[in-house]
């Protein structure tokens, strides 16, 4: 059995909200307060968009024994498939979700309760939580984790990026649902003394209204895509003390740009929804990728695996990869199917396939067509349906398909450049996008 | 255009269509095409279908563009972003 926190910070601030410190024991004491009012069930989907009100949900549920369903986005078909998979579900959110197929309780702003006196404990082999990847047929893949292996990630990561990670201020710009966000702000707070802010901030200035309202020092945990627009915004940041990206790949060009905006080291994390995070890099020093402590890198036949002692099982990576040694590594590329769009992974094959089931699509592709630069990669699709309009066709993938994934460019023609062998190869894919661009 | 009909545009709303066509790689919308009061995000079919990577790219290009910043907390954000013509109507009211 693990205590969720450790006595000895039980009077230390756990979490801000806005600028309103939040102490361990109160928080604990809320959680349990929460958790006697949740419904019996085996598992609750939390969707909670305030850090805040989602780590209380997520220890709450953890209490009760229940699983946290963590939908990678809060589209209906997404929540439906999730909520059908597990029958007697509820849902807990910060906002009302008129569409759920369950019942939904929407949490207060506050709840009353009296500060905890000591942690309570859940087993380090409860499953407290299932995260999801998009699977090749469209059904989400689930993840199960487990108290001990989320504790684990997140001490072997603090490591990696602070020789005391306890103290330090969590502003995070990703959800809490994805595994990064999850690891990178709920659980530094619960298992390695950070401080996490309730805030979820979106533009520039919001990132920097966030960072303000908590104390130094601090922690910016980002994406590539909102460094970016740090980075060109004339906004004022207060001081950082580290910034950690993820969900795509930095340039070595960015990182420097956002080390010279906000002074302040900027560091990568490698990782997936299967394991969590497994390996940082302070970019602008190399590609090179340092496991994190007793995680260790072997090769395969099929490629390459991870073993680590916080890991249930081997991890086979997805992507490819050169060993330097046992510890560290170089990416060198995704597996050629794999596509990732604002940290929302799919397969091209699972896209086109979803495209093919839309009634009236009677052919259809989707590839990924080269970018300049640093612009984010999207699926474009080539379709065949005479009778949809491509308004029609995206709002029908919009039902069930995160909006950044759905393909852009999508243009209609007349049949695909298909070969003799009823093959399509990306040079013809690629004219014909080019010719249908141009017009 | 479900309706099939486009409601005249400012010039003003315009110039901001095509910027977001130009920051958004929709090359294969027309700026003239676009419907001032239809909704940007969303796939309800007269939208623009814009998504949150595009937020954040509009706010980029604003910013260069006009010198306005956005945030979350301004009045309220779901109305800025509701529509071009809303859209455009709060950088005009944000320009130095």
């Amino acid at each position: 059995m693990l205590t969720i926190i450790d006595a000895s910070r039980m009077d230390d601030v756990l979490a801000w909200r806005g600028s309103v410190p939040v102490s361990a024991a109160q928080f604990l004491g809320e959680a349990a307060a929460l958790a006697a009012s949740l419904p019996d069930a085996a598992a609750a989907l939390n969707l909670c968009e305030d850090r805040y009100l989602f780590m209380l949900a997520f220890v709450a549920i953890a209490l009760r024994g229940q699983i946290n369903l963590l939908p990678p986005s809060a589209a209906p078909e997404m929540i439906g498939r999730i909520a059908a998979a597990h029958p007697g579900c509820y849902l807990v959110g910060d906002r009302t979700h008129a569409e759920a197929p369950c019942p939904v309780l929407v949490l207060p702003e506050s709840t009353k309760a009296f500060p905890a006196r000591e942690s309570p404990r859940i087993a380090a082999g409860a499953t407290v939580a299932i995260a999801y990847t998009s699977g090749s047929t469209g059904a989400p893949q689930a993840h199960a984790k487990t108290w001990g292996t989320l504790v684990a990630t997140a001490r072997l990561a603090a490591a990696r990026l602070f020789d005391s990670a306890v103290g330090i201020n969590v502003v995070g710009t990703v959800p809490s649902q994805h595994m990064y966000g999850l690891e990178l702000t709920m659980s530094l707070a619960l298992a390695a003394g950070c401080r996490s802010s309730s805030a979820r901030p979106f533009f520039a200035q919001d990132i920097a209204d966030a960072l303000a309202a908590v104390p130094e020092p601090r922690l910016l945990v980002t994406t590539p895509l909102h460094l970016r627009a740090c980075v060109a915004a004339s906004v004022k940041f207060p001081r950082v003390a580290a910034i950690v990206s993820a969900t795509a790949p930095l340039s070595a060009q960015r990182a420097a740009e956002a080390e010279a905006r906000f002074d302040a080291p900027v560091y990568e994390i490698y990782g997936c929804t299967e394991a969590g995070s497994l390996a940082t890099r302070r970019s602008v020093l190399g590609d090179i990728w340092q496991l994190h402590e007793g995680t260790r890198l072997r090769a395969d036949a099929d490629g390459s695996v991870i073993h680590a002692a916080h890991l249930p099982e081997p991890l086979p990576l997805q992507d490819r990869v050169e060993a330097i040694d046992e510890q560290r590594f170089r990416l060198l590329g995704r597996g050629d199917d794999l596509v990732k769009v604002g940290g929302k992974r799919a397969s091209l094959s699972e896209l086109t396939a979803r495209l093919l089931a839309v009634p009236g699509v009677e052919d259809a592709i989707v590839f990924l067509p080269p970018v300049d630069g640093d612009a984010e990669q999207r699926p474009a699709a080539l379709v065949v349906a005479p009778r949809l309009s491509r308004a029609a066709i995206l709002a029908r993938l919009a039902q069930s398909l995160d909006p950044v994934l759905l393909p852009r460019p999508l243009i209609r023609l007349e049949r695909l450049p298909r070969n003799e062998l009823g093959k399509l190869s990306r040079a013809t894919l690629l004219a014909a996008l080019g010719s249908h661009i141009e017009r | 255009m479900a309706s099939g009909v486009v409601i005249e545009k400012t010039a003003v709303e315009l110039e901001l269509a095509a910027l977001l066509v130009q920051a958004l790689n929709l090359e294969d919308r027309d700026a003239a095409a676009i419907d001032p009061v239809a909704p940007l995000f969303g796939h309800d079919q007269s939208g623009l279908g814009l998504d949150s990577i595009d937020a954040l790219e509009i706010a980029l290009a604003i910013q260069q563009k006009y010198g306005v910043e956005l945030r979350s907390d301004d009045a309220d954000t779901k109305t800025i972003f509701s529509s071009l013509r809303e859209l455009c109507a709060h950088v005009q009211s944000r320009r130095r």
